[in-house]
């Protein structure tokens, strides 16, 4: 999977290239406008993460650039403006999500993944994992070939584990993703709680591994070695 | 009251004092020419008489003479000198009844030492049967006058006001936050050129001030979010380390809280300055129930979680003209609001009609005062966790579309009743925002 990181800020741009690299991503990185166009035009991309504040051009550009040429791109637009005019503009002119500044890795690097299966027209669209076989569209969840029936919360909760695999999810990363940035209360911590521990409950009586793991109360991560 | 009523009605107020004084003094000014004329009548006629007097032994009817009363008396003994003119009334054998009559009364001794007293009453029937008419000549002519007057102020005040009336229409249809600078119409009115040129020079001058606080403000927040961003993304990066203590994991995570709680400050605040900034001029008619309903459904599990009962109670929809993402921040603002600060087994009562809505909950005594409830960062001692921007921003949306929020404690219930459509005692209940 080939994913393109424009992004102008240095530091960020090492951090999401990294995190993403560890999830098997190849990920090139353009720091300025123009080297987004002159990469885009040379290669093709499974998915492009674009800044639209660049200081040397406007994102929405190399979005319009990138619809003439490749159809098939996933495109994650990243933006500080919380602006809605900016959002609605992006999505119109093709882009598939848009994730604003800041945002926790592991939420990109799900919306990416997510991005690519559903363009992943072709192949089977199905996700297995050792005894889990999932399959996303029809938000069914199979363990050693035996359906187990998930609430929506966990169902979302296990695919988010699964784009990231091995990795530590914080509190705030799971809360955001479950239920959007406007729940900022400590109870929603609780929450998380709730549904994890229904889920691991779920999982295991249905014969599978306990594959989620506490970790010193920062957050959680999905064991699959 | 208007420009033009205000004038009229001192226009008339001032015409009526002015007639009224004018109408006095010409009244006595008019009594006194007919009373001199009348006095001027009599004495003419009590000479005649004297000098018949004086000179003749007989006196001849003056009644035939004058065609009035005329009564004279003559004595043998001589009579002290005498005369005066008067009003009174005599009594009138024709009419039978008492008239009104102007009367000289004159006691005199004639040269053959013969004393006698003249008294010649003249009718005022007539004289002032003129004077009403006179008078009622003014007030026609008075009431026309002031008629007249007043339409033709009305018309040119009408027409001077015109360019006012439309640079005011242009003010009013002034938005800041569009690109339509003020087309102020030419006028040949020195004062009013005057007052165009200045408005557009301020409303120039604020559209660059605007222009350039928008600009800061987005600069401000994409500069923050940016290492914001940065120290988020590498902190998640750094816990992902295998060799990570407990001790280490517990300093990162208060790092990344405190990152967290920056970032949704930096958010809250940018959101009240867009507010501030009028950012959010689309507008919409918003169903506030329907609004409610998905509100109480977002928070539904944490409802549950902290065993919170809701009890809503809509007698009818109410609707407002607001923009939908504000309605919705609001809505959600008061909802998580009554249930971050309430307590386990409490009660969230939300009641509403066309008017507005309240949420009624359960939940701890206040321990800041009512009236700084609705300020930026004030916030509760149980409650350190929350940002302490949620009722500041409904405020600011309240004070944008100049609804109506009232708070209070009864019966162990925080009450917060949010009115859409203002009624008489509106916008007092907003306290004020400090700048």
């Amino acid at each position: 999977m080939k994913i393109l990181l424009i992004e102008d800020e240095k530091e960020l741009s090492s951090a999401i290239q990294l995190y993403l690299t560890r999830g098997n991503f190849l990920c090139e990185t353009a720091l300025t406008y123009n080297d987004a166009l002159e990469k885009i035009n040379l290669y093709k991309y499974d998915c492009v993460v674009v800044d639209i504040t660049l200081p040397d051009g406007n994102g929405l550009n190399i979005i319009r650039e990138l619809k003439e040429g490749h159809m098939d791109t996933g495109i994650i637009i990243i933006s500080a403006k919380n602006s809605l005019d900016d959002k609605i503009t992006g999505l119109d002119i093709g882009a598939d999500d848009y994730i604003t500044k800041p945002f926790h890795l592991s939420e990109l690097n799900a919306r990416i993944k997510s991005i690519i299966r559903r363009r992943n027209f072709g192949g089977t669209n199905e996700i297995t994992l050792n005894e889990i076989r999932i399959l996303p569209e029809e938000m069914l969840v199979f363990i050693h070939e035996k359906e187990t029936i998930l609430t929506k919360k966990e169902f979302d909760l296990l695919m988010f584990f699964l784009s990231n695999k091995n990795r530590v999810l914080t509190k705030e990363s799971i809360a955001e993703h479950l239920w959007g940035e406007e729940i900022d209360m400590a109870d929603s911590y609780d929450f998380i709680y709730t549904h994890i521990k229904n889920l691991r409950k779920k999982m295991i009586e249905n014969g599978g591994r306990d594959y989620i793991q506490n970790i010193y109360g920062m957050g959680y991560k999905f064991l699959t070695t | 009251m208007n420009l033009l009523l205000r004038s009229s009605i001192n226009y008339i107020f001032f015409s009526i004092l002015s007639f009224l004084i004018g109408g006095i003094i010409f009244y006595n000014v008019i009594k006194t020419v007919f009373y001199r004329q009348i006095d001027e009548t009599l004495k003419t006629e009590k000479l005649l008489i004297e000098e018949q007097i004086d000179f003749s032994d007989s006196l001849p009817d003056f009644r035939q003479v004058f065609n009035h009363m005329i009564e004279v008396t003559v004595f043998n003994t001589p009579n002290k000198r005498f005369e005066f003119i008067k009003d009174t009334m005599i009594y009138d054998k024709s009419r039978s009844t008492l008239v009104p009559v102007r009367q000289l009364i004159c006691e005199n001794t004639s040269i053959q030492d013969k004393g006698y007293i003249i008294s010649i009453s003249k009718p005022l029937a007539e004289t002032k049967q003129m004077i009403t008419k006179i008078i009622g000549a003014l007030v026609l002519l008075f009431a026309f006058l002031t008629g007249l007057l007043i339409f033709v102020n009305y018309i040119i005040s009408k027409s001077i006001w015109v360019p006012f009336n439309k640079t005011l229409e242009n003010l009013r249809n002034f938005d800041i936050s569009r690109d339509h600078p003020l087309a102020l119409t030419e006028t040949r009115i020195h004062e009013f050129r005057q007052l165009n040129k200045t408005l557009e020079r301020m409303t120039k001058k604020m559209r660059r001030d605007y222009l350039n606080l928008k600009e800061f403000n987005e600069n401000a927040s994409h500069e923050i979010q940016t290492p914001l961003s940065i120290i988020k993304s590498k902190l998640e990066l750094l816990i992902q380390g295998e060799a990570l203590s407990e001790d280490q994991m517990g300093l990162i995570n208060s790092v990344y809280e405190a990152t967290t709680r920056m970032s949704r400050l930096n958010q809250g605040l940018l959101l009240i300055s867009k507010i501030d900034n009028n950012q959010f001029h689309d507008t919409e008619q918003v169903d506030l129930q329907k609004i409610m309903e998905k509100t109480l459904e977002h928070f539904e599990e944490i409802i549950k979680l902290k065993k919170i009962r809701v009890i809503p109670h809509f007698t009818s929809p109410a609707f407002t003209q607001m923009n939908p993402v504000l309605s919705e921040i609001l809505i959600s603002n008061l909802v998580s609001n009554s249930i971050r600060h309430n307590i386990e087994d409490g009660e969230i009562r939300i009641t509403m009609d066309s008017e507005g809505f309240e949420i009624a909950n359960t939940g701890h005594t206040l321990t800041i005062p009512t009236e700084e409830l609705f300020r930026r960062f004030r916030k509760s001692e149980r409650t350190m966790d929350s940002v302490g921007l949620g009722l500041a921003i409904v405020n600011k949306i309240n004070l944008l579309y100049q609804f109506d929020i009232t708070y209070e404690t009864k019966e162990g219930y925080h009450r917060i009743r949010l009115n859409v459509r203002p009624g008489n005692d509106a916008g007092n209940a907003n306290p004020e925002e400090p700048s």
